[in-house]
């Protein structure tokens, strides 16, 4: 009886846990997100290779941001679930989404802080950094990179 | 070209769905078919275990627990237990097993009977049985348990709730089969099988011994394993009917039949020192 409360009960006590404090910490990010994302909007940020040619570029340097981030439990559970059925995987998409975003803000921070006033031919990259089995062993891990090149233009 | 900076809406990278409606939907859904999986391979297992012929049965499992078998034959209890389980298996016509009796080194007395004709006896219930007829009926009552094929639907269910729940929570199957071939099997008998098990066990008893005096001493000392719980509740829970209600169907039993209730028990042999060393 006892081991099977403590069998049922860590997991479910972790998965409320989880809950709770995951979705907290991601409607805070979400907040903050949209609020740097409204200040830097007038930042240009494109993905095209060449500059256009109205630009009077006299500098240029190439810019990187980059966001690491981790599953709790109850997104991966969640999406253990949705793997017996298929579809979409909905608590991994807030969490890349934010990914994305907190990545291309860090690019823009950097670039905007060594004064330059664009950055051009952005790319975004995602590499797993470890795998997370059921066991609980290694850490899931994103990495999301964003680099483009920053330009300065002539005043 | 003019920089327009705008701010796309929200909810276009993201699928907006609340985590918990999502997680609740996902469990009754998987729920829902799991529990209809199981409830056709429940009926599955039923047809299937008339197709199965009692002699596949023993090439497949007898080895698993041959190894048991016999080990402790110098034990004079267990001696006289085969004698009276040959004895009994006499009066089943057309038995197709190939009996075999083994000892479980565990106090709490049991009995049961696993797959390929194996019956297990624990070392309590050898110790704790105070005649040969009280013995006899617990054997004919596992040689109940086989002519209904019994432990064939326990370990079949046990598989498939065993199977499916790795599939679920993760855990390797395989490691799961033998624990599961023997708890499950020990387990995993519902009441009605244990009351048409009773019947067959008194019948073989009264064809035996003439009367079914004693059969029903080993249920006498049972409820002390459910003391403390309502007997409304422990009988609704438990797979074994509760101790009086089997007693009171034997009783029936044997007012309907014409069974003497009363006669001469045979003592069993003394219990050596042997319960003492450990398997």
């Amino acid at each position: 009886m006892v081991e099977t409360a403590i069998n049922l009960g860590i997991p479910l006590l972790l998965l409320i846990g989880t809950y709770l404090i995951g979705s907290a910490v991601e409607r805070s990010h979400y907040r903050e997100i949209r609020i740097r994302e409204s200040r830097s909007r007038r930042f240009p940020t494109v993905n095209l290779r060449t500059p256009p040619k109205s630009w009077n570029i006299v500098g240029a340097e190439m810019v990187t941001g980059n966001v690491v981030i981790s599953i709790d439990y109850f997104k991966r559970f969640l999406a253990g679930l949705r793997m017996l059925v298929g579809g979409r995987v909905t608590s991994y998409e807030s969490l890349l989404d934010r990914g994305r975003r907190e990545a291309i803000l860090r690019l823009k921070e950097a670039a905007f802080e060594r004064g330059y006033n664009a950055v051009i031919n952005v790319r975004l990259e995602t590499s797993r950094l470890a795998s997370s089995n059921r066991k609980g062993e290694g850490t899931a891990g994103v990495e999301i990179l964003a680099f483009g090149t920053a330009v300065k233009f002539a005043k | 070209m003019e920089y327009r900076p705008r701010i796309p809406r929200e909810g276009i990278n993201v699928t907006e769905r609340h985590p918990l409606s999502e997680l609740v939907i996902l469990i009754a859904g998987i729920a829902a078919v799991v529990a209809a999986l199981v409830v056709a391979a429940f009926a599955f297992i039923e047809v299937a275990i008339r197709w199965v012929p009692p002699s596949f049965e023993s090439r497949l499992f007898g080895r698993l627990w041959s190894a048991d078998a016999g080990s402790e034959q110098e034990d004079p209890r267990l001696e006289a237990a085969t004698a009276v389980l040959g004895r009994l298996a006499s009066h089943w016509e057309g038995n197709p097993y190939e009996l075999q009796l083994a000892i479980m080194e565990e106090q709490t007395p049991n009995a049961f009977a696993v797959p390929g004709g194996m019956i297990y006896l624990t070392r309590g219930l050898l110790e704790s049985v105070e005649s040969e007829n009280e013995l006899a009926f617990i054997l004919g009552h596992e040689l109940g348990h086989f002519r209904n094929r019994d432990h064939l639907r326990a370990l079949g269910r046990g598989l498939i709730v065993s199977l499916t729940l790795s599939a679920l929570i993760g855990g390797s199957a395989a490691e799961s089969v033998p624990r599961v071939a023997t708890t499950l099997t020990q387990n995993g008998f519902a009441r009605e099988q244990e009351r048409e098990a009773d019947t067959f066990g008194i019948a073989l008893v009264q064809a035996e011994y003439g009367h079914v005096a004693g059969t029903d001493g080993f249920f006498r000392r049972l409820p002390d394993a459910t003391a403390g719980i309502g007997d409304e509740f422990a009988s609704y829970l438990a797979t074994h009917p509760v101790s009086e209600a089997r007693i009171e169907a034997l009783r029936s039993l044997a007012r309907e039949n014409g069974w003497s209730v009363t006669g001469e028990l045979t003592t069993l042999p003394r219990l050596t020192s042997g319960h003492s060393r450990g398997s």
